[in-house]
């Protein structure tokens, strides 16, 4: 009976606190559980394991959280296609880590981890150091299978960028934008599925086709694609016959869309039908997990880490979570918003099982926004949950927006579009 | 399921009148649900509901205004562009639950 008022304090005192995770930390210290402090060590400081480790944090102050990431700053690939389209600069796409260990607590180590020894729970940095870890999150996005297209190798990408990991190749690929002359194409190699952010080159194409309506009015998009249907293609291709019509062509890959080879010394793309040139080419290369999940055995032969959805641990490593575009996640899409709920989920999860309780279920969200001009936005909303077949949408709810809306429903768009940037991003970098 | 929505229920009164209810452990775990159904909203809404940009904040509205702002997206009687969309995804007692979280997170008192 005392324990029950002890515990009835503690949750009225913390009721109120933002990770309601955090109401169990009063009575679980009180109860001697916690000895040493668990270590939580994570990989990649992206959409999932920046959000999962400041969500260590939040939902146990008492836990030793260090995260690794190679780069002292992130750069989004969400509105990276604005720095494409010229609206946008790549400064307002960047952000830093000092919030995540100054407020937060989180040890951030900008390092590469080079191997993952699950059994011994220790990673190793290139820098040589190991750390030794309870529970380990990997998120480290994607790599690209250079070669599935004949000539498109690390190197080709300096000369065709792919531009899907934003940083140095989005600066790339808007400076060739720039220089190309008017009358010249934009050759955009679309990847099969599964891949990271579904709507993306899509969006790409139209951001490209805003800059050529300001700047290049002779130039021309082409999408040269694997797949014979897309993202939003719907709302995609209604809005470029509006905004721009005869300017973005699409080619299915049953229509010739499919890709296998590139020749970077004469800018062809070599299709299975016919060879295009271009001014400026954009291959976005089929994906898998981050090398290093593949190289730590978290992938399945289809080139993705398969995980519990109700906590992200890995089903081929027990003790390593995999969270964000490496994962297999059912319904849910390879988007930074996917990754955001996922860590948060991850996060509670690992909270509850180093106090030794159950790991509780919410839910998943995501909402894709994409942008067809500055003024112009789309987007594709969905809850999840988790059902027998896995990680599903709920029915009755979520989709795309209405496909007759009118303008100001599509300024709106691109307002909250605007919107969810600084906030996720506050959510996670802040 | 029925289980599932009573426990929610029980919790969204539960964090307004804790003074007089004794908290069962079954209920604290219930809370963290919550908190997993609640994080979500703040990708959009900004963190802990306080939205830096566009999309209208949440962190200072009553349980009982985001309550009913909630039912009428979900109906469509108050016209959105996502919100409606996201909203029909869950229960009314879902929906309670997640409103009295966000204002209990955002109350005075809860700022220490």
């Amino acid at each position: 009976m005392k324990m029950n008022n002890m515990n009835r304090r503690n949750f009225l005192k913390l009721a109120g606190a933002t990770g309601a995770t955090a109401v169990l930390g009063g009575f679980a210290g009180k109860a001697g559980a916690a000895g040493a402090k668990a270590r939580v060590i994570v990989v990649g400081g992206g959409f999932g394991g920046a959000t999962c480790a400041k969500y260590l944090r939040r939902g146990d102050a008492s836990l030793d959280v260090t995260l690794i990431e190679p780069s002292s700053k992130f750069v989004t690939c969400p509105f990276s296609n604005y720095v494409l389209g010229g609206f946008r600069t790549m400064d307002s796409i960047t952000h830093s880590y000092t919030a995540l260990s100054g407020k937060h607590g989180v040890k951030v180590v900008h390092d590469t981890v080079t191997a993952i020894d699950p059994a011994g729970k220790k990673v190793t940095l290139k820098s040589g150091k190991s750390l030794q870890y309870d529970r380990l999150v990997v998120a480290p996005g994607i790599d690209f299978k250079w070669g599935a297209i004949q000539g498109y190798s690390e190197a080709a990408a300096e000369i065709m960028p792919h531009a899907w990991k934003a940083g140095p190749q989005t600066a790339l690929l808007r400076k060739q934008l720039e220089a190309m002359p008017d009358g010249g194409v934009f050759v955009m190699v679309a990847p099969p599925n599964p891949f990271r952010c579904p709507p993306g080159p899509y969006e790409r194409a139209s951001m490209v086709a805003h800059y050529f309506s300001k700047h290049k009015p002779k130039s021309k998009v082409l999408i040269l694609d694997a797949k014979d249907a897309f993202s939003k293609q719907g709302l995609f291709q209604a809005g470029w016959d509006k905004l721009y019509p005869g300017k973005i062509e699409w080619v299915a890959g049953a229509k010739g869309g499919k890709v296998v080879g590139v020749d970077t010394k004469k800018m062809i793309v070599d299709g299975e039908l016919d060879k295009h040139k271009g001014a400026v080419v954009n291959v976005i290369p089929a994906q898998t997990a981050g090398s290093i999940a593949i190289k730590t055995g978290l992938a399945n032969e289809t080139g993705w880490c398969p995980v519990d959805p109700n906590t992200f641990e890995s089903k081929l490593h027990p003790g390593i979570h995999v969270i964000g575009d490496a994962a297999i996640a059912g319904e849910l899409p390879k988007s930074g918003f996917a990754a955001n709920s996922e860590a948060k989920m991850c996060a509670a999860a690992i909270v509850a099982t180093l106090r030794g309780e159950q790991a509780v279920f919410g839910s998943f969200v995501n909402t894709c926004y994409s942008l067809l001009t500055p003024e112009y936005g789309i987007s594709v909303a969905a809850v999840y949950r988790i059902t027998d077949q896995g990680i599903k949408t709920v029915p009755g709810s979520g989709g795309v927006s209405p496909k007759d809306a009118n303008d100001e429903f599509r300024r709106d768009e691109a307002k909250y579009a605007r919107g969810w940037y600084d906030s996720i991003t506050a959510e996670i970098w802040g | 399921m029925v289980n599932s929505k009573m426990r929610y229920a029980i919790l969204a009164g539960a964090v307004a009148l804790a003074a007089a209810l004794p908290v069962k452990a079954e209920e604290i775990i219930s809370q963290r649900a919550i908190a997993n159904l609640t994080n979500n909203c703040y990708a959009c809404h900004g963190p802990a509901g306080k939205s830096p940009g566009t999309i209208p904040s949440i962190s200072k509205l009553s349980a009982k205004r985001i309550i009913s702002d909630m039912v009428d997206f979900k109906s469509g009687d108050q016209k959105s562009t996502v919100m409606g969309r996201m909203a029909k995804a869950y229960s009314l007692t879902e929906i309670e639950a997640m409103a009295h979280f966000i204002a209990a997170s955002n109350a005075p008192a809860a700022a220490k």
